[in-house]
């Protein structure tokens, strides 16, 4: 494998407490992972980390073989765009691009030029001699993404840069970042809790909690195989059942786990009476009643209580649904080979 | 959006409280413009002789000179050394913080009485024997300007999220000292001249300390207007008023300054 950027045993300490425990990570040229965790999981010390802002306490930082433990910030040829934009008040639009370029002692003429190309990229020809303020938030940041891209760092450390936006220009920007990235091939570092954001943006998700990443893979395959209940609570809805739980809905188990997750989209609802098909496909019926109703477009969003226990169950918003009241009985139909077998927490 | 007009109550209130405070004013002011002013509500005759008086006297522009190129030098000296102290601890040393709130409240918890004895003593005698000289009133204006210096600089600094900008700065390529001089600077520039001009106008009118500490070997503004208080009260009024307007102005600018800021940065 490739790996274009290497961290080895990455460890970082505030005082006594341990913030990045031994990180291992690898990412390949043109590829776009995200950290994605709560907050103070260590997600975005580890990107201050790599742009040397942050000291590191033990580990190594490769990129391309070369190791970055020594070099300022300014040598790593590393590009940052900041949650707060933290574009310069007393610079124009134009004068923030080419900031990096001047520092980097290009010529006028190349700098102009690799700067228009810049602002046609990010459509904001028209605001180039505009001060930063008079922006709206997501041109400040496309400007942010802009002046990064200027100086063609090596890897692009993107700290929640849309987590200051509201939903809908986060939803284009999004759009936009992955696009521009994927354009220039650029190795990506996206750092966010927003699990929708990560599902959609990325090659890998590597989920971070308490300074360690917990479990790393494709969006499909964290959402579809969370390994410990952390991941499957922070991934979606997931109902994560405990083993005397499990026994009651199931009726016995062959696993010697304690703790399992079922997706509330693997759980199929059934009219009272209705239902003899799903039990001859292998999946156990169990009686319930619907606690709460909620519609959240195309998913219909319902709590049933069976045999004592609360399930989130979604439900296509297909129109055989919509009558669906609170008290309402119903059979669920459990399919044991949906049941995740989850790992305990750390291990 | 509509503000309201302040009732018929507290207009009166204002009214009576502007009065109160203006009317020593008024009275100074038409004082150092009286030539005869004996039995009547106003004076019999006007006269610009006060202040032709006090400005042929060499003392009084001497003064004025004197107290302007201390407080200069003051004020200088502060921003020279503060600007970089307080831009290191707040970027790189934000723990010293605390530790500088304390040192930055002492010059308002020692009167300035206390504190000019304490110096006086400590000043007179031994390694640094100073007392009565200008190096130990500029000693002291720059501790009491301390904190309107801090505050002024620290606050600029958070308000325009230095510290991003100093790491958005070297991330583009930029040398520590090249990021402070072109991203930092320009931006605190405003903030950091209100401070310097208000600290400026606080020592101007510092009265206690300088006349305890060099009363009787310099002449600044204040010392002069107080030893002339006795002579004439003409001539007191006319300088009272001068050494007023002059920082009424200063006040101005920098009213006129801080409207600027607040309207250019905005969060």
């Amino acid at each position: 494998m490739n790996d274009y950027l290497k961290l080895q045993g990455i460890l970082k300490m505030f005082g006594e407490t341990c913030v990045l425990d031994n990180i291992d990570l690898e990412i390949r040229e043109g590829e776009l992972v995200t950290l994605l965790g709560p907050s103070g999981c260590g997600k975005s010390t580890l990107l201050r980390c790599i742009a040397g802002l942050s000291e590191l306490d033990g580990g190594r930082i490769l990129l391309e073989n070369k190791d970055l433990a020594n070099l300022p910030p300014r040598k790593r040829e590393v590009g940052m765009v900041f949650q707060s934009y933290a574009l310069f008040p007393n610079l124009t639009v134009s004068q923030n691009i080419e900031y990096g370029m001047k520092m980097r002692g290009l010529s006028k003429a190349a700098r102009r030029s690799r700067c228009e190309e810049l602002l046609v990229l990010v459509d904001l020809e028209e605001k180039r001699d505009v001060y930063p303020q008079s922006l709206s938030g997501g041109q400040q940041q496309r400007v942010a993404l802009a002046r990064s891209l200027a100086v063609q760092p090596k890897v692009l450390l993107l700290d929640e840069p849309l987590s200051a936006l509201d939903a809908k220009i986060r939803k284009n920007l999004r759009a936009e970042i992955r696009d521009i990235q994927k354009r220039f091939n650029m190795t990506t570092l996206f750092v966010t809790h927003d699990q929708e954001e990560a599902l959609i943006l990325s090659d890998r998700i590597c989920i971070m909690n308490g300074g360690r990443i917990v479990q790393d893979g494709t969006p499909e395959g964290l959402y579809t195989a969370p390994r410990t209940e952390f991941v499957a609570r922070f991934m979606g809805s997931y109902n994560v059942l405990t083993r005397p739980e499990v026994m009651a809905l199931f009726h016995g188990i062959d696993s010697g786990m304690d703790s399992f997750a079922i997706r509330p989209e693997a759980v199929t609802l059934l009219h009272d009476g209705a239902g003899q098909q799903e039990a001859a496909a292998g999946a156990q019926l169990v009686n319930g009643v619907i606690k709460s109703v909620s519609v959240l477009g195309n998913i219909i969003r319902c709590t049933v209580e069976a045999e004592g226990i609360r399930l989130t169950v979604d439900l296509l918003n297909d129109g055989r649904w919509l009558g669906a009241r609170e008290g309402d009985k119903v059979t669920l139909a459990l399919n044991p080979s949906e049941l995740l077998h989850l790992e305990r927490e750390g291990a | 959006m509509n503000i309201r007009k302040a009732g018929f109550a507290p207009r009166t209130f204002m009214l009576m409280l502007m009065v109160y405070l203006l009317l020593p004013l008024l009275a100074t002011g038409i004082y150092a413009f009286a030539q005869d002013w004996q039995n009547t509500l106003l004076p019999q005759a006007w006269t610009l002789n006060w202040f032709g008086e006090m400005f042929k006297d060499i003392r009084f522009l001497e003064a004025l000179w004197t107290s302007l190129y201390l407080c200069l030098i003051s004020v200088v000296l502060s921003l020279a050394v503060m600007l970089p102290a307080v831009f290191v601890i707040t970027i790189y040393f934000p723990r010293w913080e605390s530790f500088m709130k304390v040192i930055v409240v002492l010059p308002y918890a020692v009167p300035g009485v206390v504190a000019a004895v304490g110096l006086i003593r400590t000043y007179s005698s031994g390694l640094f024997d100073i007392a009565g000289t200008a190096y130990l009133l500029v000693g002291a204006y720059f501790v009491v300007i301390l904190p309107y210096m801090y505050q002024g600089i620290r606050n600029s600094l958070l308000t325009v999220n230095a510290v991003e900008l100093l790491h958005a700065a070297e991330l583009l390529g930029a040398r520590r000292r090249t990021a402070f001089m072109n991203v930092i600077l320009p931006n605190i520039w405003p903030g950091v001249i209100v401070s310097t001009l208000l600290s400026f106008s606080v020592l101007f009118g510092e009265f206690v300390l300088t006349n305890m500490l060099v009363g009787g070997h310099i002449q600044t503004i204040q010392v002069y207007l107080y030893q002339r208080m006795g002579e004439s009260g003409h001539l007191a009024s006319a300088i009272a008023i001068s050494y007023f307007l002059f920082i009424l102005v200063l006040s101005m600018v920098l009213m006129k300054l801080g409207k600027k800021m607040g309207g250019g940065v905005k969060g």
